[in-house]
């Protein structure tokens, strides 16, 4: 059984993929899919540059099977825009400087993503322990955690 | 690179313990797969025996919380995450919600499962020392048996359960405590964020009238797996509790630790630390 | 010089920040092209071994192999390298080092290419293996390449006036020995190529993360015998680099391109977070030796300092590394004598080369260090020390250059760190406090035989409410601007100002990520008056610009920005030329807020896109190449003497810690850092910097390190190798001082390095403030902080660390 199809929601559309079986997610969004903003930094879960959200949460694609999506809503950073339009916080993240190299930042904004939409009002360190999974070896966090804040001040306004 | 192995999706428990009863040998169970998919990157040997993955992670009779007759029961598909965010884990056992919290990073808590934190037995697993200090059951479930048996009496040695091939863990059962108990669960790690335990301490103690009612230890990371210390919990009961008393407890688990162990590259360092950690702990829990 | 700036030194947003933050922006590894192929590498298990022979005979025809490459089918330079030409693209007599790789196969699917790649057998003699850089140089050791006649790949002597009767005259002397060891880049994107055959011309493109496109570009030409204009190079976006996208990614270049045009397809090497660290060259470890010899008084008679730098198995940049070293290793102070020698020796230990900082962090942590311990010596504060023997104007380096035509700003940027930090105090109230508490520090000696030691006597318990110690500690720096004496320092841009105003513009130096290209189109837009929006930055490709070096040496704001400058000017000169013949006017024209204006008569306005047009209209050229040549600098090689650099920047850190005593857990609460960079140009960006420099900083600090084992590299993931997550440090604060300098675009300089090479100094002086403690290995980790050593596991395995 070399192969799978799979049904599940994608940034959402409902889309079906046959894909390989030793495909993880990243996989078959980058290869099968062509949705490149999705990064492989390390392929053990430790640098969280694939970072998408599953069912809302944040998790690892380079850790999830092709099989173990199947009716499951996946948000990628592609899916972040509305009809062109950017999120706050993605202008924000220009805004407050938290990109410099930028194959780190899919990854943060979907971990950010994911924070604000459970917790509106989080703290620094709240803020710190949810961005702790994503590397950065360019802006030393400092721009992005402001980013993320300034973006949950504004929302709560 | 994952191997080109397959990977089978059962709808329900029934229809795996069918699947491992018929293929025990070479089944690999997958549920939140951060241990597993690393080690299968990584070409880790204990993988490469498997023709079949087989994945658990959807089955819904997996992902109960619940309270039964003064019992927590967890189910063995329960997410470092949701364990996190129950209120039953939070009230009745918070050193198995801080030791969770502990664990590698937002994403990894997200997919990680209890039972996958201990059946994969790293030495640093985190899940485990307040599993044992809780003295959690385990449910076993395979074909035709189901038996529960003692975490502490499942661990064998690193990445080795007792667990047979053909067995799976449902669900683990933690008998709720008395609120007299008090007590702490410690990791130390390298880095502040997302770090893999070098040490870890859980430790529950019931004290009446400054006397030493019950103490339960746990370590981690500091010796090949979890492990309680019933001598010198029996040593410590009745006890009157004084700052002398800490300093020879901790003293003691030093001792026990190091004939454990026996000498290892990071004995100079890891042993004087636990003692130290030990007695800060346990002073602070008595304050 | 101009005084007010409208764009400078501004709040810009990145020009490359929209595609980034949409997922739109394509890194090396998004890029795909139909019919590629893929390639994967063929290693030896071994660190060094004789080639005797390999049998692919098992893969004869198989259907998943498209071809196998190997030396054999290298038509031009079987070896390259920047200096010394000693790196094969494929190893063909023997493999000196863990990540040699010995041949690639090429086909349509890279999983089957790897599960492949075991059946290939490989035929192999041992060799003795060399790795301790002690001794490289002994005669009985393994010579690592043969035609060279012996392990020594540089040595960098500087002679100044008579150490000796320095030492003489001097009251105290210390002497200390300082490690660092093996450090990786770790950008977060690994290295990724694609090389396609062009059909046309028999050429080749290569889309590569590729830090230094010119430099690729000669190296696959040499490869491939071609005529540079052969080659076109196209730089992906870079997901970081800090140096380590050279060497590595031209040899990837190289081969990517041999298999494009033996296949006629174009093949693709993406590497995995394992190999890129296998492979890829790291930050030299140092060994350095400093005697110091100084007054009552504070001042340094004498310096005298021998450092050992492994260059692992290739000579790579170590001449210019340790170059910089020599030239650098005595701090920003002013000694009449001095000492040095720096060497690089060959090993088998994985190649090291450029990473930010390009031998300096090293020897500031050690002779920062230095400092403080000649402060406490004296019982004076270490500010005072370093103000006593500090760098002014008029001063003379230990190479004999007197430093002047630009503000020597390093008393400056250390009395605004002081100051901000509160720091004098704050260290004097932690040195009193050890003075009155006894050492805590009982395991530095135990031996791991004495197992009784381990256990805790009473006495040696230390309750929660005194773990925790405070400390400040500050270290200084100076460094030379862009590559020096090093090399041919000249950099080119191109501007071509278009009909409606808008323009394009073009560095010939890499973006790395940092935000040059955003940097570049302020300067083109302060110049012409516009806003950067109207500026639209192409892709580099090495067909539409002149070489312009490498983005290395923090020179690209300096070199790059001056030429950017340059051709902004030049055509903005033109526009005030035409436009003073058709207003009839001599005075200056005004270039502002997207307009122009003569000077006199405001009523003489045009847009600016209106002047585009009526200039294009009758025949001016609106096109532009700006050149920015460095003044010529010097060196003698046999003293070490001559002005090394054309100019200097000047920084001071602050660093305050908490220590866990009992742990050995150090944690970051502050960091000041003040930096001198000349004009800030893009003030986000040169913040973005202090974060990003200083976190490194924190990591070469603190956690991280490689290990290898008989040369193999232990740490080959980042669930080994730690680098800072955003929990790991605390508050960072940047400070700027804008000193005034004749050279770069209004007096701009570097930025990029400062940040990093003086926070591990700075953190390694305030742990000692914070413990009484002083520690000589990097990094500062557990077991260093709480036994004075290093514990080695024998082997490592994920998670296992027990």
């Amino acid at each position: 059984m070399s192969h799978v199809t799979i049904n599940f929601m994608l940034n959402g559309e409902n889309i079906t993929v046959t894909t390989r079986t030793n495909y993880r997610l990243l996989d078959i969004l980058r290869e099968d899919l062509g949705l490149t903003g999705t990064k492989e930094g390390c392929g053990i879960g430790e640098c969280g540059s694939c970072t998408v959200l599953l069912n809302g949460r944040a998790v690892n694609s380079c850790l999830i099977l092709a099989g173990q999506i199947e009716s499951a809503s996946i948000t990628t950073v592609e899916g972040l825009e509305n009809e062109g339009k950017i999120h706050l916080l993605q202008q924000n993240f220009l805004k407050y400087g938290a990109i410099q190299c930028g194959f780190c930042t899919p990854g943060m904004l979907l971990s950010a993503y994911a924070l604000l939409n459970e917790n509106p009002n989080p703290t620094e360190s709240g803020i710190k322990e949810a961005i702790a999974g994503n590397l950065c070896r360019c802006t030393g966090y400092k721009q992005i955690i402001e980013a993320i804040q300034k973006t949950a001040e504004e929302m709560n306004l | 690179m994952i191997p080109s192995i397959d990977f089978i999706q059962p709808k329900n428990i029934e229809e795996l313990l069918s699947l491992l009863n018929n293929f025990p040998d070479e089944s690999c169970i997958i549920a939140g797969g951060t241990d597993i998919i690393p080690g299968m990157q990584q070409g880790a040997s204990r993988f490469k025996k498997f023709k079949r993955l087989i994945d658990i992670h959807h089955l819904p009779e997996l992902k109960l919380i619940k309270v039964e007759d003064g019992v927590l029961i967890i189910g063995a598909g329960v997410t470092f995450s949701d364990i996190i965010k129950s209120s039953l884990t939070q009230n009745h056992f918070p050193l198995l919600t801080k030791a969770a919290s502990s664990v590698g990073s937002v994403q990894i808590r997200n997919r990680a499962t209890i039972a996958g934190n201990f059946i994969n037995n790293a030495p640093c697993a985190d899940s485990v020392p307040p599993l044992l200090v809780y003295e959690a059951m385990v449910r076993i479930h395979s074909f035709n048996n189901q038996y529960d048996i003692a975490l502490k009496d499942l661990l064998l040695k690193p990445y080795q359960t007792k667990m047979e091939p053909n067995e799976i863990v449902t669900q683990i059962s933690l008998p709720i405590l008395s609120e007299t108990y008090r007590g702490e669960f410690y990791k130390l790690g390298r880095r502040q964020g997302v770090a893999i335990s070098r040490i870890s301490i859980a430790v529950l103690i019931d004290i009446h009238q400054s006397r030493i009612m019950d103490i339960r230890i746990a370590s981690g990371a500091i010796t090949p797996i979890g492990k309680r210390f019933p001598e010198l919990e029996k040593f410590a009961r009745q006890k009157k509790l004084e700052i002398k008393l800490l300093k020879e407890l901790a003293r003691k688990l030093g001792k026990e630790i190091l004939i454990t162990t026996g000498l290892r590259w990071s004995t100079p360092y890891k042993l004087p630390v636990v003692q130290q950690i030990f007695f800060q702990l346990l002073s602070n829990i008595t304050k | 010089m101009k005084s007010t700036f409208s764009i400078v030194g501004t709040h810009i947003i990145r020009e490359d920040g929209l595609a980034k933050v949409t997922g739109r922006m394509k890194f090396a590894a998004d890029y795909n092209f139909p019919d590629q192929l893929h390639a994967v590498m063929v290693r030896l298990p071994l660190v060094h071994a004789r080639i005797i022979h390999i049998d692919f005979s098992a893969l004869a025809n198989h259907p998943a192999i498209t071809t196998i490459c190997d030396a054999n089918d290298i038509p031009g330079a079987k070896k390259v390298g920047p200096i010394r030409k000693d790196q094969p693209v494929f190893s063909y007599e023997k493999v000196v080092t863990a990540g040699d790789v010995v041949a690639m196969l090429v086909g349509p699917s890279k999983e089957e290419l790897i599960e492949l790649r075991n059946k290939i057998q490989i035929d192999f003699e041992p060799l003795p293996v060399l790795t301790d850089t002690e001794k490289a140089l002994q005669s009985d050791s393994p010579l690592i390449h043969p035609e060279f006649k012996n392990n020594l790949i540089i040595h960098y002597p500087l002679r100044k006036g008579n150490v000796e009767e320095g030492f003489e005259r001097s009251d105290f002397i210390l002497e200390q020995i300082y490690k660092t060891p093996f450090i990786e880049h770790a950008y977060i994107e690994p290295e990724a190529v694609i090389a396609i055959p062009l059909e046309e011309t028999g050429g080749i493109k290569i889309i590569g993360s590729i830090q230094n496109p010119f430099t690729a570009r000669r190296v696959v030409a040499d490869v491939l015998n071609f005529p540079l204009t052969k080659v076109r190079i196209q730089q992906a976006e870079l997901g970081g680099a800090f140096g380590g996208k050279d060497d590595t990614m031209n040899i990837l270049a190289a081969r990517a391109a041999i298999g494009a045009l033996k296949t006629n397809q174009p093949v693709k090497i993406c590497y995995g977070r394992e190999e890129s660290i296998l492979e890829s060259y790291k930050r030299h470890p140092y060994i350095m030796n400093y005697k110091v010899g100084f007054n009552k008084n504070g001042k340094i008679q004498a310096m005298k300092i021998d450092i050992l730098a492994d260059g692992g198995a290739y000579a790579s940049m170590s001449p210019f590394v340790t170059w910089r070293t020599v030239v650098q290793a005595t701090g920003p102070y002013e000694i009449e004598n001095v000492w040095t020698d720096v060497r690089a020796v060959y090993t088998n230990n994985p190649y090291t080369g450029a990473m930010r900082g390009f031998g300096s962090p090293q020897p500031i942590f050690a002779q920062e260090s230095l400092m403080d311990e000649i402060a406490i010596k004296l019982d004076r504060t270490p500010d005072e020390i370093r103000k006593i023997n500090g760098l002014k104007t008029g001063s003379i380096t230990a190479s004999g250059q007197k430093l002047e035509d630009h503000d020597v700003n390093l008393i400056h940027v250390l009395d605004t760190a002081v100051k901000n930090s509160g720091y004098t105090k704050k260290w004097l109230n932690n040195q009193l406090r050890h003075q009155s508490e006894k050492s805590r520090y009982l395991f530095e000696n135990n031996s791991i035989q004495d197992i009784k030691s381990f256990l805790l006597n009473d006495t040696d318990f230390i309750d929660s409410d005194s773990s925790l110690r405070k400390g400040i500690g500050l270290a200084l720096s100076f460094r030379g601007c862009s590559l020096g004496a090093e090399g041919i320092d000249a950099a080119a841009a191109y501007l071509s100002v278009q009909p409606d105003g808008s323009v394009y513009l073009l560095s010939g130096l890499a973006e790395n990520g940092q935000g040059l290209r955003t940097t570049f189109s302020i300067i083109a837009a302060e110049v012409l008056g516009i806003s950067v929006s109207d500026i639209f930055y192409l892709e580099l490709d090495t067909g539409l610009i002149p070489d312009s070096g490498p983005t290395v040496a923090s020179r690209s704001t300096l070199m790059g920005g001056g030429a950017v400058k340059a051709a902004a000017e030049t055509v903005r000169h033109r526009f005030e030329k035409f436009l003073q013949k058709q207003w009839q006017e001599s005075k200056a024209i005004i270039f502002k807020d997207r307009h122009v204006y003569s000077k006199n008569k405001l009523n003489r306005k045009i847009s600016f896109a209106g002047l585009c047009n009526l200039a294009y209209q009758n025949g001016i050229n609106l096109a532009a190449i700006g050149w920015y040549a460095g003044p010529k600098v010097d060196w003698d090689e046999a003293t070490g003497q001559g002005p090394a650099y054309f100019t200097y920047v000047y920084g001071c850190q602050v660093a305050e810690v908490t220590v866990n005593i009992v742990t050995g857990e150090v944690y970051i609460d502050r960091v000041i850092a003040v930096h001198d960079p000349g004009k800030v140009i893009n003030i986000l960006g040169a913040k973005g910097q202090v974060y990003g420099g200083v976190t490194q900083g924190a990591g070469f600090a603190l956690w991280e390190e490689m290990n290898t084992n008989d040369g193999k590299i232990q740490e080959l993931n980042f669930d080994q190798y730690l680098i800072p997550t955003s929990k790991d440090i605390g508050e960072i604060i940047p400070i700027f001082v804008e000193g005034k300098d004749q050279h770069g675009p209004w007096g701009a300089k570097s930025l990029g390095e400062p940040t990093l090479e003086l926070t591990a100094a700075a953190i390694a002086n305030a742990i000692q403030n914070a413990t009484g403690h002083r520690y000589f290995n990097l990094p500062l980790n557990l077991e260093e902080i709480i036994l004075n050593r290093k514990l080695r596991a024998e082997k490592f395995g994920r998670g296992s660390h027990v």
